[in-house]
């Protein structure tokens, strides 16, 4: 069955081209416009990555991170964190508050694909009240 | 772009109008087995022939000739490359660029568009501060810049993708470019208006791109400076006797435009000033009509457009095209010594070394970029491959800054990029002006760059052929877009960066 990918992020045109991206690679893909409804989704569908932008409207990503990092049943979720801030703190942060991977905008295509693909080709070893940054 | 030539090219194009062979034969006034050869490539084409060929097709010779495809396609593969798609090749681009060039078109315009935004971000990004309003825009810019970045790729990348999606992915492309515009402007009020008037580009970024397109080389300057100067070498004297005389036959209304050079200037300079303003009054029909051109939109930008293609003929005038060529590469690029030899200034030479570019007897490709010693930069021409910076600074680590501390001679540097392309910078401090005690010296710094695979063919790569890294500077483009963060002379840290560098994985 093919892997699944949540996708959180408000800009309508950088969600297209990113649903674009995803099922081009296999993926079958689910997608939120706001961080609330984004947390729910991961709840409900069980994905096995989450790509999560840090500016959502409702409940923005560091929120997001917390309480997806603190429920119960989400601990083998991956979640790549796309931001439009490549400033060195918030990457500490989103890793501390336990993001697995961080890729800034704009992006490359390949580069984002590869993180998806290279996240998601291992299971998540750690606990996410576990996970440590050691970049 | 060796598997489709022009034999192929007149084939194609004959077809597309299905003409037989036998009638475009006829009508060329040669037989129909000899335009078979042709077409085959089993004998050469060219000269009056190929023109015929072009007219009889309604096209033009650089069609059939592929040069205006071989720019497309190596500005399609330069833009690949900056966009971080090593796997993209020359003849996949080349591919691209012939069968569709007018999506290679798009493209290139589309990529032009998104990186005077990025740049434009990039500046602006010095200014934001914690002002929400500030943050809320930049957000916005940033989020326009990341779509126009992700279909641009999708659209390269994705070759099978259907019309409509294409069409589509077009569309956002350039209605997020012009609400980019809009967010750029807003940003610009809103920080006091203080980056000028938002104008898509300056004049001497016009004339920059006029010159980029022409690939620095103008066929029909060259061949009217080459009549030009037939008909002095005709008469008894030297050439620069021929020119001051008939400087001084003009009348005053005839040179007015063209002020005669201060006395003190060096002796090269006096020559070229010179060389300059007999152009500029022998000439004017030849310089008008090179820069009738849609893509200089202002006076200003015609007004120095005409400067600089007037330097050009002046150029073609006092070194001229196959001599000086034939020259270079006897004296193996020693640009000292073809200066020498012409009585031309390091810059002159340097100069006239990056426009040797005509299909068929072209020198080696080099870069040029001039540098004064705040690292403004000035006359960038790129090479495939290799962008020289038009906005704000370079690397600090290229010789064009280096070449400043060293009097006198030039410097060579074995430079790496990031991403591992090697290139020879040859760089030297020039002076232009002999200044009077007392009166600031005008100096700048002068360099050429090519790739290393020429290195053999030029005075400068000896030494710099076999495979020594210890040679090797590593370097980037600028500290903004570079990705070697252990860098010592990083000014800036590297933002807007989409890379390797830019990300990172918790161990697992």
């Amino acid at each position: 069955m093919a892997r699944s990918v949540l996708i959180a992020e408000d800009e309508p045109y950088i969600l297209e081209s990113l649903m674009f991206l995803m099922s081009r690679a296999g993926y079958r893909v689910r997608a939120e416009r706001d961080g609330a409804k984004a947390v729910a989704a991961a709840v409900h569908s069980q994905p096995d990555l989450m790509i999560l932008d840090i500016m959502m409207p409702t409940l923005n990503g560091f929120e997001a991170l917390k309480q997806l990092r603190a429920t119960p049943g989400l601990e083998a979720l991956r979640i790549l964190v796309l931001s439009a801030k490549g400033q060195e703190a918030d990457r500490r942060r989103m890793m501390a508050l336990g993001a697995d991977s961080f890729v800034t905008k704009p992006f490359s295509n390949k580069d984002l694909l590869a993180t998806v693909e290279s996240l998601i080709a291992e299971p998540r070893a750690k606990p996410a009240n576990a996970a440590s940054d050691t970049s | 772009m060796p598997d489709y030539t022009t034999g192929k090219r007149i084939r194609d194009r004959r077809l597309a109008q299905e003409m037989t062979q036998a009638e475009l034969a006829k009508r060329a006034g040669i037989s129909a087995a000899y335009l078979n050869l042709i077409e085959h490539d089993k004998r050469q084409i060219g000269g009056s022939l190929l023109g015929k060929i072009a007219d009889l097709l309604r096209t033009d010779l650089a069609d059939l000739t592929g040069s205006v495809r071989q720019r497309l396609a190596s500005d399609v593969l330069e833009i690949a490359r900056a966009l971080g798609t090593p796997d993209v090749d020359g003849i996949r681009a080349a591919q691209f660029a012939d069968r569709h060039p007018e999506w290679a078109r798009i493209f290139i315009r589309l990529h032009r568009a998104y990186r005077d935004a990025d740049e434009t971000a990039i500046a602006l990004s010095d200014r934001l501060s914690q002002d929400p309003t500030v943050r809320e825009l930049s957000h916005t810019v940033l989020s326009r810049v990341t779509a126009i970045r992700s279909f641009a790729e999708i659209l390269q990348q994705h070759g099978d993708i259907g019309h409509s999606d294409r069409e589509r992915f077009t569309t956002i492309i350039t209605d997020q470019s012009d609400e980019l515009a809009e967010s750029a402007r807003e940003m610009i009020t809103l920080l006091g208006g203080s980056l000028g008037e938002a104008r898509p580009t300056s004049p001497a970024e016009e004339v920059d791109d006029f010159f980029i397109h022409h690939g620095n080389h103008f066929p029909s300057l060259e061949d009217a400076a080459g009549e030009l100067r037939a008909r002095f070498e005709r008469q008894p004297g030297t050439l620069g006797s021929q020119i001051a005389e008939r400087l001084a036959a003009l009348s005053e209304t005839a040179n007015r435009h063209e002020p005669a050079p201060p006395s003190h200037m060096p002796e090269t300079t006096v020559r070229f000033a010179q060389a300059r303003r007999l152009v500029v009054a022998d000439l004017p029909d030849a310089l008008k009509s090179v820069i009738d051109d849609d893509r200089l939109t202002t006076n200003a930008a015609r007004e120095r457009a005409l400067r600089a293609v007037a330097s050009y003929a002046a150029a073609a005038l006092l070194f001229p095209y196959e001599r000086f060529l034939e020259t270079a590469e006897q004296a193996r690029y020693d640009i000292d010594r073809i200066g020498a030899i012409f009585a031309g200034s390091f810059e002159q030479v340097a100069h006239r070394l990056v426009t040797l570019r005509r299909p068929g007897a072209e020198g080696v490709p080099f870069a040029f970029l001039r540098s004064d010693a705040a690292g403004n930069l000035s006359k960038p021409l790129s090479i495939s491959g290799l962008r020289m910076p038009r906005y704000g600074g370079s690397c600090p680590l290229w010789a064009v800054h280096a070449a400043f501390a060293v009097a006198d001679r030039p410097i060579v540097q074995l430079a790496v990029m990031p991403e591992g392309e090697r290139y020879l910078f040859i760089a030297r401090n020039v002076k232009k002006r002999m200044a009077a005690y007392g009166e600031p010296p005008v100096t700048f710094s002068v360099m050429l760059a090519c790739d290393v695979a020429y290195s053999d063919r030029i005075v400068y790569g000896d030494g710099f052929t076999a495979a020594r890294t210890s040679l090797e500077t590593p370097v980037g483009h600028n500290c903004r877009s570079c990705r070697r963060v252990d860098c010592g002379q990083r000014a800036y840290a590297p933002v807007m960066l989409a890379g390797a560098d830019a990300q990172g994985t918790v161990a697992g």
